[in-house]
């Protein structure tokens, strides 16, 4: 039973990659599913639930209907609450059971847009991917459909592409963010998907660099490369000395227009593993070499880019070939997520980071700043 | 390019249409994909003269390793073929196997590398559920021919096809090519199939008499044109090429 994962959880699936993304931007998003669903994509792995309104629903998908096929329903209600709430777009999001029946998405947005008058998102995703491609598609769609060529800002503008609370920690990073960018000399223009309005984002042709933080923002990055000229620089600003460093980095893009996606590491033997989303693994690893001189591999287990990851990196999904490697590399320390401990050997350290795209809530109030932050004690 | 679905009862004739036809055209000098949407995986036996590996077999074998070289066969005449595949009677689902097997084909970039200038996907019967509408959508087939005779299981077969096209007529799908008639010597014949076509306000493009060339063809695994060039057949089937043809002018 390859990738059957037995002692650790799956991350997030793709519909709350895209439930995510979609969430503070005034829109509205369905997803065809059975009543109750809702809870894992709008409560499990939502942190803003609580504080923070977003038109979420379910279709409430009766076995009945998938097999009349009565894609009506879906049409009619999503139109009827529509016409209620007046979202800024709606978007459709498939799940395990219309993938299985062949529910043509692309078909039933039109369809809606058409009666409602109201631009329609189709996404392909049906709850068996990451949360990264779910995530990665929503926040293309926005850009492809929103974002359009405006004036420059006077400064070094900067959009924050790939950020969501499946991966980081919702409350205080945008503040962080932007206090790092601001000290910097970088102007803050949009965050997608977290902290910024619909506005905000619509204004993104008007930076200079896009900074990627994850993967699910690297299709909007190149995106925008292709059709504004914006290159854009990989990285999160872990630490004070790692994020100076990349804020040098953005600085430097601005000027050539050109991108970078690789970080400053050790080549080193590395006795630490981190274990994560691979732009916010990676960057990590820059940061602990740059502030405490530790040597770090990745071990990747969401979809990426092998050009992101360093030849000591590796990309495994299941959860006995991160088992393996762990034996093979028997690392002193493993950086994870505190779920992961069932697979680490016997003995090795574990400093937990938790995520909510893995863990959800169980260790949100365990999850530590890091960005522009004194990152030293917390990995000593 | 141009791309069209055949679509019928099983037993039909349908996968020996669609052979033929792409042999006329690449006859003709055109480049032909022959797409096989049945979990039979015959389709394309005919040009190739043997069962060529599936698309769902090659997945399930090599996963992301899958390449369209695996893939794609080119028959002997020069026919680019691939069978979809799906599960073994019984277990399953066929349709999702057609949407699977489509979108691999896509995704690998099947139209782009091969460049065609006639894709036929071979449908298998009838359109029983979401999977077997896959060929009509927007972005695969143009036009949707259906083969029937004037039998009452094959019309009604035709007319439930028919029907689920004009249903989807506003989500951009396929539109009716029209019908292509395989007699069968069933009285009145002709004039059933006009009235089907009538009824869908469609035509019907093409004949074919039932002949011991097209048997014979079969049962030596090629195409009629190959076969028997000279025969009545031969010509009929060229002729329902030249309509296909025509119905996208």
């Amino acid at each position: 039973m390859k990738n059957a994962s037995k002692m650790i959880p799956c991350y997030s699936a793709d519909t709350a990659g895209v439930c995510s993304a979609m969430y503070e931007l005034g829109g509205m998003t369905v997803t065809h599913d059975a009543s109750g669903c809702n809870s894992t994509y709008s409560t499990h792995d939502e942190p803003r639930w609580y504080d923070i309104r977003s038109d979420i629903f379910i279709s409430a998908l009766t076995e009945m209907d998938a097999i009349m096929g009565t894609d009506e329903k879906l049409i009619s209600d999503t139109v009827k609450a529509a016409e209620d709430l007046h979202p800024k777009f709606i978007t459709l999001c498939g799940s395990p059971m219309p993938m299985m029946t062949g529910t043509d998405f692309d078909a039933i947005a039109e369809e809606v847009e058409r009666r409602s008058g109201i631009r329609t998102f189709a996404m392909h995703t049906n709850g068996t991917h990451s949360y990264i491609d779910g995530a990665s598609e929503a926040m293309l769609a926005v850009v492809t459909e929103f974002v359009n060529e405006c004036p420059k800002a006077d400064g070094i503008g900067v959009n924050i592409l790939g950020m969501t609370p499946l991966d980081f920690k919702w409350r205080g990073t945008s503040d962080l963010m932007k206090k790092w960018l601001g000290e910097s000399g970088l102007e803050y223009i949009s965050c997608l998907a977290m902290g910024s309005t619909l506005d905000e984002i619509k204004n993104a042709a008007s930076a200079k660099v896009n900074l990627v933080v994850s993967y699910a923002g690297m299709a909007s990055a190149e995106y925008m490369k292709d059709k504004f000229g914006i290159p854009y620089v990989c990285g999160v600003p872990f630490g004070i000395r790692a994020a100076e460093s990349l804020a040098d980095t953005i600085k430097k893009a601005a000027e050539s227009g050109s991108s970078v996606l690789l970080a400053e590491r050790s080549t080193d033997t590395c006795d630490t593993v981190i274990i994560g989303e691979s732009i916010n693994a990676v960057f990590l690893s820059s940061a602990l070499y740059q502030e405490l001189g530790i040597s770090s591999s990745v071990i990747c287990p969401l979809p990426t880019e092998t050009r992101l990851l360093n030849s000591c990196d590796a990309e495994y999904l299941a959860e006995e070939d991160i088992e393996k490697a762990l034996k093979e590399l028997s690392p002193k320390t493993v950086i994870a997520d505190p779920l992961y401990k069932s697979v680490i050997p016997k003995g090795t350290r574990l400093i937990g980071l938790p995520q909510f795209a893995f863990s959800g809530r169980c260790f949100e109030k365990h999850m530590p700043d890091l960005i522009y932050t004194d990152i030293k004690e917390y990995f000593k | 390019m141009i791309k069209l679905a055949i679509y019928g009862k099983g037993g039909i004739g349908k996968s020996t249409i669609s052979s033929n036809i792409s042999a006329e055209l690449t006859r003709r000098g055109m480049k032909v994909m022959q797409i096989g949407c049945d979990p039979k995986a015959d389709s394309t036996s005919l040009l190739c003269g043997k069962r060529i590996p599936t698309v769902l077999d090659l997945t399930r074998e090599k996963g992301s390793r899958l390449t369209l070289d695996d893939a794609v066969y080119e028959s002997p005449s020069g026919v680019v073929c691939v069978e979809a595949g799906g599960p073994v009677p019984g277990v399953g689902c066929a349709g999702r196997g057609i949407i699977n097997a489509l979108e691999t084909l896509k995704k690998l970039g099947a139209y782009d590398v091969y460049k065609p200038d006639v894709v036929i996907y071979d449908v298998l019967g009838d359109v029983v559920c979401g999977g077997f509408s896959m060929p009509m959508r927007k972005g695969y087939a143009d036009k949707v021919f259906v083969v029937t005779s004037g039998e009452k299981m094959s019309k009604y077969a035709a007319a439930n096809i028919c029907m689920a096209v004009e249903n989807f007529r506003d989500r951009g799908y396929a539109s009716l090519g029209g019908i292509i008639l395989n007699r069968r010597g069933v009285r009145d014949e002709d004039e059933q199939a006009k009235e089907l076509a009538d009824d869908f306000h469609t035509s019907i493009i093409g004949t074919l008499d039932r002949s011991e060339e097209i048997q014979l063809a079969d049962e030596q695994q090629k195409t009629v044109s190959e076969a028997f060039p000279e025969c009545k057949a031969a010509k009929q089937l060229s002729l329902i090429a030249d309509g296909v043809l025509a119905s996208f002018k």
